[in-house]
C-alpha cells in the first residue's frame, strides 16, 4: 500500500493501492496533473513519464512497480519549464489543444537519448505511439529536429532532470 | 512346482526388498550445536556468499523476502507439491544442528542429517560436483545467516511418490555420485564455467526436459524445457536465437540482465542473474559465459553484429510491406520502445527480431511478458517495461502473429488466443494467492 | 437568448446571415477595480452610468477588456479554447486598434454567466463573428485613452497619436498605465458613434496578419494548464459511469453491486433518475478514487431492459438512409431551382452515383469528464465545454434547479471537434453531485466516452447531373441522408426549407456550392433510425464532411465523364455570375474566389507533372461550410496505390486558402495544417461501424486516428488578403478526403464511393 520513489528529483511516498497506475497516483496523489489520461491501454502516450529515463506509458504501471525508481513527469522536465524541448515546442508553436503535449515531449526527451539526431523514420517509429488528435505532427517533427540540433550543439552540459539513469552502463 | 516356483520368486522378492532396504537406509548423523560464527574466516564467508549466489539458494528456498533462506516455496509437479525447507541455521525449524558433514552429505548424496532421502527438486545430482573447500565455504555462509523459526509446511505427494525410501531407487537409476572432473582439453576459464554451471549453478536444472521420473535427459542436455511456466531456451547449439552467443553477450546477459543481440532476463532467470550472479565474482561470470559460448558454438563478435544488423533490417523490411491490425499495435504500443537502428541496436531497446522468445516454437514467455511486462527488478535493473493486459487476446494475438510473421522466419503459432487466455488466468491466480 | 445564433441562420440556404452587427448597443469605459474596464454592454441600459454597468459586468459576450494600473490590458474571452489559440486572435484584433504594447496583454477565460449571453464556439466562427466589433472596441479605446492623455499632458487630442500603450504629442509621452493611474475615464459611445470609429486601414495594422506566439502555449510545454480533468475541490470522490446498452430508451432492472464491495475505496453505485432525460438508465460508481471507481465498475453487474434499437448495425442505418432517398417524398428541399426535372427529362446524358461515408469518433484526447457540486445553495460545474449555452437549461432541468443558480467554470479543452458543443457528460456527474450530496467528479474512461460519443452519423447521398451534347452540365441534384444533431439537440434552431419542411442546416452544409450547373435541387432527409439509435453529434465541420466527400468525388467523375481535365471542368463551372457572383463583405467576389485558388492549387502542386507507376495528383475544393462565411480552398493529394496489398499511402497534400484577412497567420496555418490531416485520417484511417447499436471501436485498439508515420509532406499557402476574415478551422477537412479518392482513380483508375477507404476494399476493387 506504499510505494517510495523519487519524483521530480524529491524522495515522495504515497499511500496508493498497490496496482492503481501510476497515472493516477502522480495526478490524484502527488497533485501532478500535467500528465494526462487517453486511453488507459498504452497506446496514445498522453500519460508517458519517464522512468530511471526512460519513457514509460504510467497508465498501465502499477505504482508499485516504480519503487524505488526515479520518476520525472513534465513538472520536473526542466525546473523553470525551459528544457530544449520546450523551447522548441513554443518557438515551433506546436501545441493546439495541448493535451497530449506533456505526453509528445517526455517521449521526444526519453528519444533523443537514443538517438540524438533523429532521422524521420526513427522520429516516425518512436513518436508513432503518441497521438496527437490536433494532428500537429508537421510541428512536433519540426520542434524535436530543433530542440535535438540544441541539445547536440550545448553538448553534456544540458542534460535534462530525468532521474538517475541507473542503466547506462548496461548498454556498452 | 507352482508353489514352488511362486516361494521362491516370494523369497527373491523378500531378499530383493531386504538389499534394497539395506542399500537404502541411511543413518541419522546427530545433532551438534551451530557452530560458532568465528570458525570462519572473512574470505570464507565471502565466498561462501558468493557461491550461494551461483547457486541461486535464496530464489528456491525463500517466500517472505524479510525472511531469506526460511524455506516454504511451493513447487507444483506432476507427483504432488513440495515445499522448500528451511536453510537457516535456526535449530528448531533450519539446519543449525547440521554438522558439517551432514550438509556435504546431503549436498552431495541428497541425504538430510536423519538419513531421510530428498527428492531431486533439491538439485543434489548437480551439487555432488562440488568441491569440499566451496561446500565448507558454502556452509560457513549458510550457518552464519539469521536464524529464522519457520517450519514450511509439509510436502503433499501423491503415493507412492511420498515415500522417501523409494528415493533411493530414484538414485539407482539416474544419480551418479562425484565431484567435478576438469577436461584437460579444454581452457581454464572454460573448465571453471563448466565446474560452476553442472555444479552448484545447476544450469541444467531448467534448461533440460526432463524424463517421466523428473530426471533430466542426458541426452537432450540444454535442448530447452518448460519450467514454473516459463519456457528456459535451448543453450547448446539448438538454440533458436538468430544471433549465436557470443562471449561477451552472454558477460552483459549474465552481468547486467540483458544482451542487446539477444533480450533481458525475465521470470526466473531474472532471479537468478541479479539475485543470485548478482554476488558471484566478475571471472566466475565470465567462466560462466566462457562454458556456454562454447557450447552455442557463435562466430565471432563481428559476425554477431553483422547478423543482428541483417536480423533488424529484414524484420523492419518486412514490417514495412505488411498491413494489418498487428502491425498496428506494435507500431502504437511497442515501436516508442523497441525500434531500433539496425545499425546500432540498443539493449535498452529490446529489438525483438533478435529476441529468443519470439522464436521460440512455445510462445509462453512472449505472451507472459506482454501481458505482465517487466518489473524494475527483472530485465536491466531500473528499467520498466508495462504490461500490456488492457490490450485483448485478439489484439495480442494479433500482435503476436504480427511479429512472428515479420520479425522471425519461424512457422506460425497455433492457437494462440487460448494460450493467452490461459496465461491471463494465471496471472490473476498469481495475483490472487499473493494478496 | 439565442438570438445571435439564429440570427447566424438563413433560412434559404441553411446558412448563417452576415456576421452580428454592432447594432442597438453602446460602448462604455469606466473605472473599476484600480483601472479602466472598456465593454459593450447590453440593449436596454442606460447610457449615463458607465461606473453602474461597470460594477454589475452587464456587458455583451466576448467583447471586453480591463487595463490595470501598471499598464496590463486583460482582455477576456468568452470563446473556448481548444487548440485554436482564438483568445490570442481575439485579443490581437482588439490591441491593435487600441495600439498597445502586444506584450502587455494577457488573456482570461471567463465562466459561464447570463450576463455574457450566448456562449457557443463553433462553426469555425469566431473571427469571423468577433472582427468587426472587436476592431471597434479596440479603436473606442484608443480615442478614449488619446483624449484623456491629451487632457493630461495639457494638449489637444488632435496633436496626439497613440502607438505601443503610449499616447505622444510630439517630444512628450504618457503611457496607457498612467492615464489609467492619473486619469479619470468614463465615457460611452453610442451606436452611430461607434459607426463612425476610425478604424485603421489593413495597410496601418501593427499587429493584424503579423506573426505572433499564441498566449495559451508556453502553458501547454510545462504541464501547466489546466484541462477539466484537472479539476479538484476538497472532499471530491470520484466516479465513472455505466452505460446502458442503447442511447436512449435503456431502463435498469436491477444493480448488484456485491463484488465490487470488496474493492478498496469503492462506496456507492448511484442509480441517475434524470429529468432531463439524457442520460436514461445510467447508474455511475462512486469511490474515494478514480482506480478504485474503475475497478468497481467492473465489478457492478447491472441488468439493463435496453431500448429498441439494441440490434441495429451500421448497414441498417445506410439502408435506412438509401429508402428515404428513394422516397421522393421526404425531407427538406433546400435549394429547389425551376427546372430540375425538365433538365433531367431533356438532357443527353446524365450520370448518377451513390456515396456513404461511416461513423466516425470524435477521439478528443481527453475523454469528457465532469466535476460538481452544489455549494449554498450554488451549483458549479467544472469542464470543458464548447457551448455553455446550450447544456445550461438542461442542467438546470435535470438538477430542478434555476439556470442562474448553475455556473460553469472554464478550462482548457483536451480536443473539441465539436463533441465538447453537447455538453450531455456534464449531466451524470450533477445528477451524481446531487444524489450524494457531496462534490463528485465523473470520469468517462476511453472506452465509456466512445460508447458515449455523439458520433458523426453514417451518411448516404445520391448525386445526379444532366449533360447537355457538349458535356455541359444542364441540372443537378444532390440528396443527402444522415442523423442531424441540430433535430436532436436544438430542434429550435431548424430553419424552413421552401417546401415547409424544417431541416438541420449544418447536415446539409457544403452542398449549396458555386458552381454553375444550371437548375439545381438540394435536399436534406433526417436519418430517423440513426437519430433513435445515437445522438448525432457536431463533428469538425459536421455535414461538410460527408457533403463534400460526394460532391467533389462526384464533380471528379462528372469530369471524367465528359472527358475534361478534372480541374478545367471545375474552373469553367466557377463563373462567378448570377447567385454565385457573390456579396460584399464576406462572399464579395464569389466563385472566382474558389477560381482562384483552384488556379493556384494547380501551379503550386505542379498538376500537369509525370508521376511513377499507380501514382497520381486528386484535386478538390469547398468553399467551407457556410455560403455566407465562404473560406475559398482547394486541395490537391498525390497518392500512391500498392496494387499488391490495395494500401493507399498519402504522399503530399497542397493547399491553398483564401479566408480573407488572416489575423494570425501562424495560427491560421496550423488550424488548416490540423484541419487538412483530419481529414485525411478520417478519408484512410478512422471510422468505425454502428453494431448491435452502438459504435464497434471504442479505444485506440481498433480506432486508428493517423500518427507521425502516416503523415504527407504539406505545402500550405494562403491568398494574401485584406477581404473579410472568415473561419478556418473546418474548411480544410473537407477537402482532403475527395482530393484522396480523385487521386486514386488518377492513380488506378478504381473510384472508391465509401470513406474510410480501406486497402482490403482497395484491393478487391483493384482485382474486380
Amino acid at each position: 500500500m506504499s510505494t517510495t520513489f523519487t519524483l521530480n528529483g524529491q524522495p515522495v511516498t504515497l499511500e496508493v493501492a498497490d496496482d492503481t497506475p501510476l497515472l493516477w497516483s502522480l495526478r490524484d496523489d502527488a497533485n501532478l496533473t500535467g500528465t494526462k489520461f487517453g486511453c488507459g491501454i498504452g497506446m496514445c502516450g498522453a500519460c508517458t513519464v519517464l522512468i530511471n529515463g526512460r519513457a514509460t506509458r504510467s497508465c498501465i504501471t502499477p505504482t508499485k512497480q516504480v519503487d524505488g525508481t526515479a520518476v520525472t513527469t513534465i513538472e520536473g522536465l526542466d525546473p523553470e519549464g525551459e528544457h530544449p524541448l520546450q523551447q522548441a515546442w513554443v518557438k515551433t508553436q506546436t501545441p493546439q489543444c495541448g493535451y497530449c503535449q506533456s505526453g509528445q515531449i517526455m517521449q521526444a526527451a526519453a528519444m533523443l537519448k537514443d538517438f540524438p539526431d533523429p532521422t524521420d523514420e526513427q522520429i516516425n517509429q518512436v513518436m508513432s505511439g503518441n497521438l496527437c488528435r490536433c494532428m500537429a505532427y508537421v510541428r512536433i517533427r519540426e520542434a524535436i529536429k530543433l530542440a535535438a540540433a540544441d541539445m547536440r550543439g550545448a553538448g553534456q552540459g544540458n542534460e535534462p532532470n530525468d532521474g538517475t539513469d541507473t542503466t547506462e552502463g548496461a548498454a556498452s | 512346482m507352482i508353489k514352488r516356483i511362486t516361494a521362491i520368486l516370494v523369497g527373491l522378492g523378500i531378499l530383493l526388498l531386504a538389499v534394497f532396504l539395506v542399500y537404502a537406509w541411511e543413518a541419522s548423523i546427530p545433532e551438534q550445536d551451530p557452530p560458532s560464527p568465528g570458525n570462519f574466516s572473512q574470505a570464507m564467508l565471502e565466498q561462501g556468499e558468493a557461491l550461494a549466489g551461483i547457486g541461486n539458494c535464496q530464489s528456491c528456498h525463500t517466500v517472505d523476502p524479510e525472511q531469506p533462506l526460511a524455506g516454504g516455496r511451493a513447487f507444483p509437479t506432476e507427483f504432488g507439491t513440495l515445499y522448500s525447507t528451511n536453510i537457516t541455521p535456526d535449530t528448531a525449524t533450519g539446519i543449525g544442528t547440521w554438522s558439517r558433514e551432514a550438509f556435504h552429505r546431503a549436498m552431495r548424496e541428497g541425504i538430510s542429517r536423519n538419513g531421510a532421502h530428498l527428492f531431486p527438486a533439491f538439485p543434489y545430482t548437480h551439487y555432488t560436483k562440488v568441491s569440499d573447500e566451496d561446500l565448507d565455504a558454502l556452509y560457513a555462509y549458510l550457518m552464519t545467516r539469521e536464524p529464522v523459526n519457520a517450519e514450511p509446511p509439509g510436502n503433499d505427494l501423491r503415493f507412492p511418490f511420498n515415500i522417501r525410501l523409494l528415493q533411493a531407487g530414484w538414485k539407482l537409476l539416474f544419480f551418479e555420485e562425484g565431484r567435478y572432473q576438469p577436461e584437460d582439453s579444454r581452457s581454464e576459464l572454460w573448465n571453471r564455467g563448466a565446474y560452476l554451471a553442472e555444479g552448484l549453478g545447476h544450469c541444467s536444472a531448467c534448461h533440460t526436459p526432463r524424463n517421466d521420473f523428473g530426471a533430466e535427459q542426458t541426452d537432450l542436455a540444454y535442448e530447452g524445457a518448460v519450467i514454473n511456466n516459463w519456457y528456459a531456451p535451448a543453450l547448446n547449439t539448438s538454440s533458436l536465437a538468430p544471433v549465436a552467443w557470443t562471449e561477451a553477450s552472454l558477460y552483459d546477459y549474465l552481468r547486467s540482465g540483458g544482451s542487446t543481440y539477444h533480450g533481458v532476463a525475465v521470470g526466473s532467470m531474472a532471479d537468478v542473474v541479479h539475485r543470485g550472479l548478482g554476488r558471484a565474482q566478475d571471472r566466475d561470470i565470465r567462466a560462466l559465459a566462457s562454458y556456454f559460448s562454447a557450447m552455442a558454438e557463435p562466430g565471432s563478435e563481428e559476425q554477431a553484429a553483422q547478423t543482428a544488423t541483417a536480423t533488424i533490417q529484414a524484420a523492419q523490411q518486412r514490417s514495412a510491406e505488411t498491413l494489418g491490425y498487428g502491425e498496428k499495435v506494435f507500431t502504437y504500443a511497442c515501436a516508442s520502445c523497441h525500434y531500433n537502428d539496425p545499425e546500432n541496436p540498443s539493449t535498452l531497446r529490446p529489438d525483438l527480431s533478435l529476441n529468443t522468445a519470439l522464436r521460440a516454437d512455445n510462445p509462453m514467455n512472449l505472451i507472459r511478458v506482454t501481458l505482465e511486462g517487466v518489473d524494475n527488478e527483472e530485465g536491466l535493473p531500473g528499467v520498466v517495461m508495462p504490461g500490456f493486459a488492457e490490450l485483448s487476446n485478439a489484439d495480442i494475438s494479433a500482435l503476436l502473429h504480427f511479429l512472428r510473421a515479420t520479425h522471425t522466419d519461424r512457422p506460425a503459432w497455433n492457437n494462440l488466443e487460448d494460450e493467452i487466455e490461459r496465461q491471463r488466468q494465471e496471472v490473476a491466480t498469481q495475483t490472487e494467492s499473493a494478496q | 437568448m439565442n438570438k445571435l445564433f439564429r440570427s447566424l441562420l438563413n433560412p434559404e440556404h441553411g446558412a448563417p446571415a452576415e456576421p452580428p452587427k454592432v447594432s442597438r448597443r453602446g460602448f462604455l469605459i469606466g473605472a473599476a477595480a484600480g483601472g479602466f474596464t472598456m465593454a459593450f454592454f447590453r440593449p436596454g441600459l442606460s447610457f449615463a452610468q458607465p461606473e453602474d454597468a461597470v460594477e454589475n459586468q452587464t456587458f455583451e459576450p466576448t467583447i471586453w477588456y480591463h487595463i490595470h494600473p501598471d499598464g496590463r490590458i486583460v482582455v477576456n474571452i468568452a470563446e473556448a479554447e481548444m487548440g485554436q489559440h482564438v483568445g490570442t486572435a481575439l485579443a490581437r484584433i482588439v490591441a491593435d486598434e487600441l495600439e498597445a504594447d502586444w506584450s502587455m496583454v494577457e488573456l482570461h477565460h471567463v465562466d459561464s454567466d447570463p450576463k455574457w449571453g450566448l456562449m457557443v464556439t463553433g462553426g469555425s466562427w469566431s473571427v469571423w463573428q468577433n472582427f468587426d466589433p472587436l476592431s471597434r472596441a479596440g479603436a473606442a479605446g484608443r480615442m478614449a485613452l488619446i483624449e484623456e492623455g491629451a487632457k493630461l499632458m495639457g494638449v489637444k487630442a488632435s496633436q496626439c497619436r497613440a502607438r505601443n500603450s503610449q499616447v505622444t504629442a510630439g517630444n512628450r509621452s504618457i503611457s496607457y498605465a498612467e492615464i489609467v493611474q492619473r486619469g479619470k475615464l468614463s465615457r460611452t459611445f453610442t451606436e452611430e458613434q461607434l459607426k463612425e470609429m476610425p478604424i485603421k486601414p489593413p495597410s496601418e495594422r501593427r499587429l493584424i496578419g503579423k506573426e505572433t506566439q499564441a498566449l495559451d502555449i508556453p502553458a501547454k510545454t510545462t504541464g501547466a494548464s489546466q484541462y477539466g480533468l484537472d479539476a479538484s475541490v476538497e472532499n471530491m470522490v470520484y466516479a465513472r459511469p455505466l452505460i446502458p446498452p442503447t442511447r436512449l430508451g435503456s431502463s435498469i432492472n436491477r444493480i448488484d453491486d456485491s463484488e465490487a464491495k470488496t474493492v478498496d475505496g469503492y462506496l456507492k453505485t448511484i442509480k441517475l433518475d434524470d429529468p432531463s432525460g439524457t442520460v436514461p438508465g445510467w447508474a455511475v460508481v462512486v469511490a474515494t478514487s478514480f482506480h478504485a471507481a474503475n475497478k468497481a465498475a467492473q465489478k457492478v453487474k447491472v441488468d439493463w431492459n435496453p431500448g429498441k434499437t439494441a440490434n441495429v448495425s451500421e448497414r441498417d442505418v445506410l439502408d435506412h438512409g438509401r429508402e428515404l432517398i428513394e422516397s421522393s417524398d421526404k425531407g427538406a428541399l433546400v435549394v429547389n431551382d425551376d427546372g430540375v426535372d425538365d433538365a433531367f427529362s431533356s438532357a443527353d446524358t446524365t450520370l448518377e452515383h451513390d456515396y456513404i461515408t461511416h461513423s466516425v469518433l470524435h477521439f478528443q484526447l481527453e475523454p469528457v469528464n465532469a466535476l460538481a457540486f452544489e455549494k449554498d445553495g450554488q451549483w458549479e460545474v467544472h469542464t470543458g465545454n464548447q457551448w455553455q449555452s446550450l447544456i445550461l437549461p438542461v442542467l438546470s432541468t435535470a438538477l430542478d434547479v434555476p439556470e442562474k443558480n448553475i455556473v460553469m467554470r472554464t478550462y482548457m479543452l483536451g480536443g473539441g471537434f465539436g463533441r465538447r458543443l453537447n455538453g450531455d457528460y456534464a449531466v451524470p456527474a450533477a445528477l451524481a453531485a446531487k444524489a450524494l450530496g457531496r462534490p463528485v467528479k465523473l470520469v468517462f474512461t476511453r472506452e465509456d466516452d466512445c460508447r458515449f460519443d455523439s458520433i458523426r452519423s453514417p451518411a448516404y447521398q445520391r448525386v445526379r447531373m444532366a449533360f447537355d451534347a457538349e458535356g455541359n452540365p444542364t441540372g443537378m441534384e444532390h440528396h443527402a441522408t444522415a442523423g442531424w444533431p441540430t433535430q436532436v439537440m436544438v430542434p429550435s434552431f431548424m430553419p424552413e426549407a421552401s417546401n415547409g419542411v424544417k431541416f438541420d442546416p449544418f447536415a446539409i452544409q457544403g452542398a449549396a456550392h458555386w458552381y454553375s450547373v444550371g437548375a439545381h435541387r438540394l435536399r436534406a432527409i433526417s436519418n430517423d433510425l440513426a437519430n433513435e439509435t445515437f445522438r448525432p453529434g457536431w463533428l469538425r465541420s459536421v455535414g461538410s464532411g460527408w457533403v463534400n466527400w460526394a460532391l467533389e468525388s462526384f464533380m471528379d467523375e462528372a469530369a471524367h465523364k465528359v472527358g475534361k481535365d478534372p480541374i478545367e471542368f471545375r474552373l469553367a463551372l466557377l463563373k462567378a455570375e448570377g447567385k454565385n457572383a457573390g456579396s460584399a463583405p464576406n462572399s464579395v467576389g464569389g466563385a472566382s474566389r474558389q477560381a482562384n485558388v483552384l488556379r493556384r492549387v494547380r501551379e503550386l502542386s505542379n498538376w500537369q507533372q509525370s508521376l511513377p507507376a499507380d501514382t497520381a495528383l486528386g484535386v478538390a475544393t469547398s468553399y467551407g461550410q457556410e455560403r455566407n462565411m465562404p473560406t475559398w480552398t482547394a486541395c490537391v493529394a498525390q497518392v500512391h496505390v500498392s496494387r499488391e496489398t490495395g494500401k493507399v499511402t498519402l504522399q503530399k497534400l497542397t493547399i491553398v486558402t483564401d479566408a480573407g484577412t488572416i489575423v494570425h497567420p501562424d495560427g491560421a496555418r496550423a488550424q488548416v495544417e490540423g484541419a487538412a490531416l483530419w481529414g485525411a485520417s478520417m478519408a484512410l484511417h478512422e471510422g468505425t461501424m454502428l453494431e448491435n447499436g452502438q459504435v464497434k471501436d471504442r479505444n485506440l485498439n481498433g480506432y486508428t486516428p493517423m500518427r507521425m508515420r502516416d503523415v504527407p509532406a504539406m505545402e500550405i499557402e494562403f491568398v494574401d488578403s485584406t477581404e473579410t476574415s472568415v473561419g478556418l478551422g473546418e474548411p480544410a477537412t473537407t477537402v482532403v478526403g475527395p482530393a484522396i479518392g480523385n487521386a486514386i482513380f488518377a492513380a488506378v483508375g478504381i473510384r472508391m464511393r465509401d470513406i474510410p477507404i480501406r486497402s482490403e476494399e482497395v484491393l478487391k476493387a483493384l482485382k474486380a
